[in-house]
């Protein structure tokens, strides 16, 4: 069973129509025990990192995410902002992140008249064989609305990279802990693709 | 390759979607929650709803057509309507739109911007500037065209990034409905304003017009509301979008390279 | 009363389900017969068919000289109506304008198949967008009266803006892809009884119905069988009668010349239709329309009895999907799934349970038939 994390933001709607749709098992969850029933976990997120961060310290989850996430060793997926949460800083706030992956959030750089946010279809190149993108290893793109991005302290938990003003990581991969920068739950067949992966592998 | 956005723009009156020319005559077009799922299937970039009463009327947003809508929608879905509060701000974020356009508040309320920017974050916060052409300028209006802001669409531009919006809608009233080509021009100036994301929206004919825009501005969002729910001289209602293969037709051979401005 | 035992035809597969069925001493029931005595002796596919329809095409175009179109044509998306369109540009030479009702349940199939069809026949759409809040009233009315035949409203506002448009505007000919070859045999009306009864639509609307049908379009039998043909010169022609007309042929022209997707089944172009003949009538009543579709198919060489036997062993609807597809109606009407699922255990009606011009019909269908007027007929 899949816990789409119902934290007060993110598309969980659309998560969970997917998961339907795909008649996996999936369920929207606010409580501890909800979560705890959970074989992976999805934490969407679309918004600033601080208010991500105390709307996640507010829906009292916090502690049984950091248990089965780093304690259990369950799969998770973060979108997002819910990718970005699981960094330790973030440039565009003062909250602490997750720290479940040893990385930093900085905001893209801005040369040459780079419009920001970075928004639209975005091509990704899946860098490592990850099971995340099984079946898209060509031809894959995504959504993207952000104008920060992730920053692995290791460059082995980048799974794919995207491109915009810099090449940066937009999917990785740290043991258990996955993260996506763009939407799969608004990238029409693409994004359906990569949340069966997730469930599926 | 970051590609340019082909967006439909569904107007929504009294519930139900609708079709209006220079922001008059709304012309019934159907129920919004077959719209959505059939755009779904055709797989389109981005979705803009805008509820046209919701401003005048000074009303609540419609949350359970949002939600609906919302919760439809495999693409990401902008909305616009009677936007004034950073708490209807949040809400209509935590129910899965991806960003809310402002519109009235932006020009009555400018600070409210920068606080709903500052919870969100600005990628979810688009100002939308609805225009007209007064000789050599493009002057803002709001509610549905009926008040002068005092302001060019170009200032509004400028503003919007100052004040932390993440996207500047471009929606040109004169040419709302007319199907008489963008107003390329007016792309220029807010493009020579602002770094910000621009959407633009009022005019396209055809496929040809997108095209048109893209060529000159490799990086942009192409609204429509006419051509992707009319066919023909008779203006029948068929939702259309192009396919894959028409669609890398229209974005020709940019390569995706952003315009230094 | 007994229940009747089980009984199927040994030529089509038409069964006890249709509760009128009648079979004669070799087991052939009255809808085969029906076929073989009264529809095919007069159903001519042949050069003296053509040479009638060709007749009717010079009377077409002669009406039409000067006009921007010369006849309309309802479209819904299927193939029937999407062949039909095909054939009266490319071989009957017709400048036909394409008709549409929107009722709010388009498929996406339907939709691209409507705009291929005009794109690549570059021929003129015009499309009625019926009211969506008078259409949800209107369908919920008819789930909470208990019939069967509650895809009327979708029906009843296609036939009646279509002749609607012809009045006002003077056209003299409609065309549709009614046919023969893939609808000889007819829905029983226990089934889905006249979809053009307007004092049966009205009935069921003044009870159970929340708004005014103001906008809604309204069409009666007398009218558009005598007033419309016999006072106002509006003319209905079958152009597929005319001609052999295979479906499968048909199906394989339209999606290699233009990219025409096909359906899963008959009438799937419309989501609710789906709903409907898929789950809702198998389900709660036990009609299943699959065995009428091919029952036709059957009768006229096109499908054999064994392939159709085999197809109705599987389900008439998804049953991966069908959970989606019932949320989807749902929401889309207002109502949640409970509420479905509640109209679906309601205690039956029939056509009978409210007023109708039933009458009306039991006169006129013998009587169009005696006057040579039409063959075969619903019964």
């Amino acid at each position: 069973m899949i816990a789409i994390v119902a934290y007060g933001l993110g598309n969980v709607q659309a998560i969970a129509n997917i998961y339907r749709r795909l008649n996996v098992e999936a369920r929207l969850v606010s409580t501890s025990e909800e979560l705890r029933a959970a074989d992976r976990i999805v934490l969407p997120g679309v918004g600033s990192f601080d208010w991500a961060m105390e709307a996640l310290a507010r829906s009292g989850l916090r502690e049984t995410l950091d248990e089965l996430v780093m304690g259990e060793r369950r799969s998770v997926l973060g979108i997002c902002v819910g990718m970005q949460m699981m960094a330790r800083k973030s440039e565009e706030g003062t909250s602490a992140g997750l720290g479940w992956i040893d990385a930093e959030v900085k905001r893209l750089p801005q040369a040459d008249g780079l419009m920001l946010p970075h928004m639209g279809w975005n091509d990704v190149e899946p860098r490592a064989a990850s099971p995340l993108f099984e079946g898209l290893d060509t031809d894959a793109r995504f959504y993207f609305l952000h104008s920060y991005y992730f920053l692995p302290n290791d460059e082995g938990v980048v799974i794919a990279a995207a491109d915009y003003g810099k090449q940066f990581a937009c999917a990785v991969q740290s043991g258990n802990v996955y993260g996506a920068q763009f939407h799969p739950e608004k990238s029409h067949g693409w994004g359906i693709r990569l949340l069966k992966n997730f469930a599926e592998m | 390759m970051l590609r340019p956005r082909i967006i439909p723009c569904l107007l929504v009156h009294n519930g139900g979607l609708v079709k209006t020319c220079r922001f008059a005559e709304p012309a019934y077009v159907g129920d919004p929650v077959n719209a959505v799922r059939i755009f779904n299937e055709k797989e389109v970039d981005e979705l803009f709803v805008a509820d046209i009463d919701a401003s005048v009327r000074g009303a609540e947003p419609d949350y359970s057509l949002i939600a609906n809508l919302a919760a439809e929608c495999r693409m990401p879905l902008a909305y616009a309507g009677g936007v004034r509060t950073v708490e209807q701000v949040e809400r209509i974020v935590a129910l899965g739109v991806e960003k809310v356009a402002i519109g009235a508040a932006a020009i009555a309320t400018p600070e409210f911007v920068t606080a709903a920017a500052g919870k969100v974050g600005s990628q979810s916060i688009a100002v939308v500037a609805d225009v007209r052409k007064a000789v050599d300028r493009y002057e803002v209006f709001t509610h549905n065209g009926a008040r002068a802001a005092r302001r060019t669409a170009e200032e509004l531009a400028a503003w919007a990034e100052q004040a932390g919006a993440g996207e500047v809608i471009v929606n040109n009233i004169d040419r709302d409905g007319m199907m008489t080509g963008y107003d390329l021009d007016l792309v220029e100036r807010c493009r020579q304003a602002t770094g910000l994301p621009i959407t633009v929206l009022g005019g396209a004919a055809s496929l040809g017009d997108i095209a048109r825009l893209i060529a000159r501005f490799p990086i942009i969002g192409a609204a429509a509301g006419s051509l992707f729910v009319f066919k023909g001289k008779y203006r029948a209602v068929l939702i259309n979008y192009p396919d894959r293969t028409a669609k890398t037709r229209l974005m020709g051979t940019g390569s995706g390279k952003v315009e230094p401005r | 009363m007994t229940e009747r035992a089980y009984r199927i035809c040994v030529s089509c597969v038409m069964d006890t389900s249709d509760s009128a069925i009648v079979f004669d001493e070799h087991g052939v029931c009255d809808h085969c017969r029906t076929f073989e005595t009264r529809i095919r002796p007069g159903w001519h596919t042949d050069a003296r068919a053509r040479a009638e329809l060709d007749g009717i095409v010079a009377r077409i175009e002669a009406a039409g000289k000067g006009r921007d179109f010369d006849c309309i044509i309802g479209v819904s998306g299927g193939i029937d109506s999407s062949y039909l369109t095909w054939l009266a540009k490319t071989e009957l030479g017709l400048r036909p304008l394409v008709f549409h009702v929107d009722a709010g349940w388009n498929s996406q199939e339907a939709v691209n198949n409507i705009e291929r069809l005009i794109e690549h026949l570059g021929l003129d759409l015009y499309t009625h967008v019926i009211d969506w809040e008078e259409m949800r009233d209107l369908q919920l009315a008819f789930f909470k009266s208990g019939v069967s035949h509650i895809d009327t409203p979708q029906d009843h506002a296609f036939f009646a803006t279509m002749y609607k448009f012809a009045e006002e505007h003077g056209v003299r000919h409609i065309l549709t892809g009614a046919n023969y070859s893939t609808e000889c045999v007819r829905n029983p009306l226990e089934w889905m009884y006249y979809q053009s009864d307007a004092i049966q639509l009205r009935d069921i609307h003044k009870r159970f119905g929340t708004r005014a049908l103001v906008k809604f379009p309204t069409t009666s039998i007398l009218r558009h069988k005598v007033y419309l043909p016999y006072v106002k010169g509006i003319r209905v022609e079958r152009p597929l009668n005319y001609m052999p007309y295979h479906k499968e042929e048909a199906i394989r022209l339209l999606t290699e010349k233009f990219g025409w997707q096909p359906y899963p089944q008959k009438h799937f172009e419309s989501r609710f239709t789906r709903f409907y003949e898929g789950y809702w009538l198998p389900t709660r009543f036990g009609y299943d329309t699959r065995r009428v579709q091919f029952s036709s198919l059957i009768l006229t060489g096109q499908m054999t009895r064994e392939e159709a036997l085999k197809k109705l062993e599987s389900p008439a609807y998804d049953p991966e999907t069908i959970a989606h597809d019932k949320e989807f109606v749902a929401t889309k009407l207002g109502i949640s799934v409970e509420e479905i699922e509640s109209f679906h255990s309601m205690p039956k009606k029939t056509y009978r349970d409210y007023r109708s011009q039933s009458s009306i019909y039991a006169i006129g269908a013998p009587l169009m038939r005696l006057l040579g007027l039409e063959l075969g007929g619903k019964r």
